[in-house]
């Protein structure tokens, strides 16, 4: 299938790119799917509510057909004393920190893609194949992965895993907001099953505005800071918690989105293939240039 | 005149018939607080009580005592993969009295009837109004957050049962097993001496025993949100290092406790070179309670407001209604005899100070009391 959309897609960009190798590069823009959505949906996470009871990383691997093995089993503690980051067979893990002010018990941080609203990866992939849907799901096609592994470096929470272990057909996995759920109106797998409720799914809008209460009504509890709000130009999946993120292992990010110049750039070096086009063009114009010369240089001789 | 009257009578009525629809908790409508603070309606009923949307922020809560509280509650509104939980209730709010009493679960509750979860918590998780938590996620965080300070799990099967193993677990089983269950009563310790630093004293002496008997001060006004771990720890941390790390509180905080009622107080007031003595009312105050005063707690005559006001030791202070014509001096253990039971008060007792000796030489010269007596000594009961 690989070999077939690989072929597919090189075929349709060397169409696109003989066709427009004219276009300057300043025109590329992201698809149309990328616009941000006022309605755009998210999920906050609160990891004082958290229990670490890891039913969201059984349901996520239920829902996307991973080998997710006996529910009673992830009531084991011990797996909590390492830290997990995603990967290929879990999309989303929970790790365990010491307790934060306030309060004798753990926090407990749930860890997948954040979905940003200038998603890195959406940029940063060559193929397209990343876009950012009308509910704020950062998804990708996996008929047009190539398996670049662009995206892992782009994005900004190293998110992304990689299929290393395939030697055929190898691709990128992420947690995908259970874009097949929500677009039949169903809550995300994660969402569904968490018994206390510490993930709350809802607008964009409207969980700021709960999460900004929730800090106001209760600043014993939380530190006056919604990871996600602004982070890297704004994330769907936000956090609140009783310490500061840094010692979560949250990586310290600016407010600007992640893309930004890369953005630019990347999407110059291979919007509508000019600089291929134009490459070939040169070398060609090089070698007509060239021959032209040994041509003229023999006409001298003779 | 009469129409007016019955007009006034009716409204009355009215008034009393409006108060009885509520059933509210007694006397919640004198509470310090406006009725908007609760109800959206000016005339809330029974049927349509109109309570502003929870979190209400100020919130008058009834009491009750555990004992009173039903011994077995059934939660079985959204059971799924479990069968329906049977929450022991009245176990549960003997152990919360501690640690903020039914308030502890039953928050923003209204004075009056407990209010259901599920009046304030919707029962689907995809809404409209995600301001608070969903009735799964509300129950769920009432019960973690103790059951993970002391267990240190967030097993489900301590209080869920998986529905094909539900058949055997009946209600009536259950009440059977926690009838007659309770929390043991707690140990009060009677004095507490604490070494210090503090060099002038460095002994401060706590009695325990007259803070909650004597002063009837209740225990959560020290012992404020304490939870199940101060005693209870499933898996107590072995390690040597935690064992003895000092508190490092700032003095405020160390003090705070006290401070909250001894704020006048001199340091040496409770900080001293030896064990602190008992108190007793007639040494500190240089005034004993008599038989008749020792029943009455601090406040009958202190008043509620915390540090206590000094009174004066003369009865008419509070006993404001008595002279010389209604007090039975009898009482005393001396009966009046009928020449002195004429007397005002005063003509014995200098400035009605009846801590002093009463003085006969107003009318006799030489006597002295209690030499001679102006009536004679009783028994009294």
């Amino acid at each position: 299938m690989s070999g077939k959309s690989r072929r597919d897609f090189l075929k349709t960009s060397a169409v696109i790119g003989a066709g427009v190798a004219g276009l300057s590069s300043s025109t590329a823009k992201a698809a149309p799917k990328n616009i941000l959505s006022e309605d755009r949906m998210g999920v906050l996470v609160d990891t004082t509510v958290c229990v670490g009871c890891r039913n969201c990383e059984w349901a996520c691997k239920d829902a996307h057909n991973l080998p997710a093995g006996n529910l009673e089993s992830y009531e084991d503690r011990k797996i909590l004393e390492t830290k997990r980051r995603p990967d290929i067979k879990a999309l989303t893990v929970v790790n365990e920190y010491s307790p934060g002010k306030n309060s004798n018990l753990p926090l407990d941080v749930k860890v997948q893609c954040m979905h940003c609203d200038h998603p890195a990866c959406v940029s940063a992939c060559i193929v397209g194949a990343f876009s950012k849907e009308e509910n704020g799901t950062v998804i990708w096609d996996t008929d047009k992965c190539i398996g670049c592994r662009y995206c892992m470096a782009a994005c900004p929470f190293q998110v992304p895993a990689f299929e290393y272990n395939k030697a055929i057909n190898p691709l990128i996995m992420k947690c995908d907001f259970c874009f097949n759920r929500t677009k039949e109106g169903k809550l995300p797998a994660c969402v569904s099953i968490c018994p206390v409720e510490a993930l709350t799914y809802g607008t964009r809008t409207e969980l700021v505005k709960v999460a900004r209460e929730r800090i106001k009504r209760n600043p014993g509890r939380y530190v006056d800071h919604i990871l996600g709000e602004h982070e890297v130009g704004g994330t769907a999946w936000m956090y609140l918690s009783s310490k500061d993120f840094k010692e979560l292992d949250f990586p310290k990010l600016g407010t600007n989105p992640a893309p930004g110049v890369s953005e630019s750039i990347q999407h110059g070096i291979f919007a509508y293939f000019v600089p291929p086009v134009s490459l070939y063009a040169l070398l060609g114009g090089i070698m007509w240039i060239t021959k032209h010369r040994k041509e003229l240089d023999q006409e001298e001789k003779l | 005149m009469k129409k007016i009257f019955t007009i006034f009578a009716l409204f009355i009525l009215m008034i009393v018939s409006l108060h009885a629809q509520q059933s509210p908790g007694k006397d919640h409508s004198k509470l310090n607080i406006t009725c908007k603070t609760c109800h959206t309606c000016d005339v809330p009923t029974k049927s349509d009580p109109c309570l502003v949307i929870c979190p209400r922020e100020k919130i008058a809560t009834v009491y009750q005592k555990p004992e009173e509280t039903p011994d077995l509650i059934t939660i079985d509104q959204i059971s799924d993969r479990y069968g329906p939980v049977h929450f022991s209730h009245k176990i549960h709010a003997q152990m919360s009295i501690m640690s903020g009493g039914c308030k502890n679960c039953h928050h923003y509750n209204t004075s009056g009837p407990i209010l259901k979860c599920n009046s304030c918590h919707e029962d689907t998780r995809k809404r409209d109004d995600i301001s608070r938590p969903d009735l799964k996620g509300a129950l769920h965080r009432q019960c973690m957050d103790c059951h993970r300070e002391w267990s240190h799990e967030t097993g489900c099967n301590t209080c869920h049962t998986l529905k094909k193993n539900v058949k055997e677990i009946q209600p009536d089983q259950v009440k059977k097993k926690l009838a007659g269950m309770a929390h043991p009563v707690l140990l009060e310790p009677t004095k507490i001496v604490f070494e210090t630093n503090y060099e002038k004293g460095k002994m401060v002496t706590f009695f325990h025993d007259d803070h909650t008997k004597t002063f009837k001060i209740e225990c959560t006004t020290c012992h404020k949100n304490e939870t199940c771990l101060k005693c209870h720890d499933t898996k107590k941390v072995s390690d040597e290092k935690s064992k003895i790390v000092k508190a490092h509180k700032s003095l405020d905080e160390h003090h705070k406790q006290c401070f909250s009622c001894h704020k006048e107080d001199n340091c040496e007031s409770c900080h001293l070179n030896k064990q602190a003595e008992q108190f007793d009312h007639g040494k500190k105050t240089g005034w004993a309670l008599n038989k008749f005063h020792v029943n009455l707690s601090c406040v009958n005559c202190h008043g509620s407001k915390i540090p206590y006001s000094k009174l004066d030791n003369k009865c008419v202070s509070c006993h404001k209604e008595w002279n010389n014509e209604n007090f039975k001096h009898t009482i005393t253990g001396l009966q009046l005899n009928e020449t002195h039971a004429q007397l005002n008060c005063e003509d014995c007792h200098a400035e009605k100070n009846f801590a002093i000796k009463p003085v006969c030489t107003n009318c006799h010269e030489n006597y002295i009391y209690p030499k001679q007596k102006p009536g004679k000594l009783v028994r009294t009961k």
